[in-house]
């Protein structure tokens, strides 16, 4: 295929790939940078000209941030809550998502819009009333008060909707005949269809559990309740300049996902491009 | 299957979603417009109403209007200089090229990248003296400490960390484009450029709307970026900060719920236009696709 277009296009591409190459590059240089700083001493970080890469690799900063902040519970905590905010939202907004689109029933329009009307309020205009929720729950600085509030998802629900919508009828038909009753439907016939569909939802709520540092931060303040991003900000503020054991504390906090980035790519990448056709 | 029993299941299937929405969700953003209009004391056990004062307060205070300035500033800059790069990128992989999915993996890695993460490897990055960027650019530029460029760091991390996505989305926006045109374009004579100006661009142009839309919207709601590159001790800090920023201060450092309740309302209100616009104009794609 490509070779064809090249042979028509009739002339090499090499300008492009110039140009693209010199842009991965600049693009990758934070993670470069990322990992050579944390195997250089701190004088090597520090260090006037610039020293590019250390003179040998000092593995020790990683065991340095794992032992002096609480990584293994940032791990712990940010693992859980994803785990969390991921499979139940997937099954409840499933499930609601097949009422929305192939049940008829009194009120649904309203409902609907009720579930989806909180789409379009920005994330910070919740926090304050949830954390009062929380703290009346007796639930501040606990590992659950990192994902109760998503149990489930608006937006999930939605998307979902949207793709119920798309199938057509006879299969649904055929097993009302056969004496499925609608969550029956919905389970054997309907969900698997929408599989692609799943797993770019799960793909992103994931990521953006994984990723989240606003709510992990205004919830939690003991060391071991914190996630990986609000544990990297006490971090900062622990070894403010000790490069080598902040740029470990990072990377240890972004490997996991872009470790599965490489596994997963293509779902990857539709399924974050997928959510951004939300609204 | 009778339909009374069909509802019954209906409201079944949908009641975790629905009760979880309206009491994690709804009830919250109803509650925080509410919270605006109290002065809460005694950590919210008494309030008194005190109808607009809060947005009185607000609109008075010139710290209100800087990070309003702020959130706009960083929205102005980030958004157009996102679409170009993006739009460049994409039109170069539409070109038909090999290594197109090697490229797209690394132009992707920051969207997966944990912001707080990326943040505190671009303070490395942007350090004065021995940072990798002057060190690159042969500058001595205090990148994040100087209030004159604080806003260009944080612009520049916003547009690494975006670019991947929105490359992506206008390149499916590309592909959309019929060939046929391109080749009647071809016969009458049009060279690159001019193909890009009237067929490309002005096709394109849903997508580009669409796209701005979705990152203006990101754009107001910066926090991560500015709570780890410039910290909250940075001298820079009131020349970036930003409404959501703002209301964290207020409401979590300051525990004033109520003045931050009203900073998040304004927040709010600007979000709803953002959306109504995306709306209308989702409707006007509709019929013309």
């Amino acid at each position: 295929m490509a070779t064809r277009s090249q042979a028509r296009s009739g002339k090499s591409n090499w300008p492009i790939h110039l140009v693209l190459i010199a842009a991965s590059v600049v693009i990758i240089v934070p993670f470069l940078w990322m990992v050579l700083t944390s195997l250089k001493t701190v004088t090597e970080a520090t260090q006037i000209p610039v020293k590019i890469f250390p003179s040998h690799p000092d593995w020790s900063s990683y065991a340095k941030a794992f032992e002096k902040s609480d990584f293994k519970h940032y791990y712990l905590n940010t693992a859980f809550s994803a785990f969390m905010k991921t499979v139940f939202p997937v099954i409840f907004s499933s499930m609601a998502a097949y009422a929305f689109a192939r049940i008829r029933f009194p009120g649904r329009t309203i409902l609907f819009f009720v579930v989806i009307s909180v789409m379009m309020v920005p994330n910070p205009v919740f926090y304050t009333p949830q954390y009062l929720l929380m703290s009346q729950w007796g639930l501040v600085n606990t590992v659950t008060a990192l994902w109760i509030c998503s149990l489930v998802s608006p937006f999930a629900t939605f998307m979902l909707r949207q793709f119920f919508l798309g199938i057509s009828k006879e299969l649904e038909e055929a097993a009302i005949l056969d004496g499925c009753n609608p969550f029956q439907t919905f389970r054997y016939i309907m969900l698997p269809l929408v599989k692609s569909a799943l797993v770019a939802i799960v793909i992103i709520h994931l990521l953006w559990s994984w990723n989240e540092l606003q709510w992990p931060l205004i919830i939690n303040s003991s060391p071991d309740k914190l996630t990986l991003s609000s544990g990297l900000a006490t971090l900062v503020s622990m070894f403010s300049t000790n490069y080598p054991i902040l740029m470990a504390g990072a990377f240890m906090a972004v490997i996991p996902m872009i470790v599965l980035f490489f596994i997963f790519q293509k779902r990857f990448i539709e399924g974050v491009a997928f959510s951004a056709h939300k609204g | 299957m009778n339909s009374k029993s069909r509802y019954v299941w209906a409201y079944a299937m949908i009641a975790p979603t629905l009760l979880g929405t309206v009491l994690f969700w709804s009830w919250p953003a109803v509650y925080s417009i509410y919270l605006s209009f109290l002065k809460s004391e005694n950590f919210g056990l008494v309030n008194h109403w005190v109808g607009f004062a809060n947005y009185e307060r607000l609109f008075q205070d010139p710290e209100f209007w800087r990070n309003l300035r702020n959130t706009l500033y960083y929205a102005v800059l980030f958004v157009p200089l996102t679409l170009v790069f993006s739009t460049f990128f994409a039109v170069l992989l539409n070109a038909k090229i090999r290594g197109l999915s090697a490229y797209r993996v690394f132009f992707f890695l920051p969207q997966v990248t944990m912001p707080a993460a990326a943040a505190m490897v671009w303070v490395v990055l942007f350090a004065q003296d021995y940072g990798f960027i002057n060190y690159v650019l042969g500058t001595h530029v205090a990148w994040i400490s100087d209030t004159r460029f604080a806003m260009f760091a944080l612009v520049i991390v916003g547009v690494w960390g975006a670019i991947g996505l929105n490359m992506l989305l206008i390149l499916a926006g590309l592909q959309g484009i019929p060939r046929v045109l391109y080749e009647a374009a071809e016969i009458d004579g049009a060279v690159r450029f001019r193909k890009f100006r009237y067929i490309t661009l002005p096709l394109l142009t849903p997508t580009l709307f669409f796209t701005s839309v979705v990152l203006m919207i990101g754009a107001t709601q910066i926090f991560d970026s500015i709570y780890l590159l410039i910290g909250k001790t940075n001298v820079a800090l009131p020349a970036v900060r930003s409404l959501v920023y703002a209301y964290y201060q207020n409401a979590f450092v300051y525990y004033d719920q109520n003045y931050a309740a009203a900073i998040v309302d304004v927040l709010l209100v600007i979000n709803l236009i953002l959306t109504g616009l995306q709306f209308a104009f989702q409707k006007k794609w509709v019929i013309y696709d």
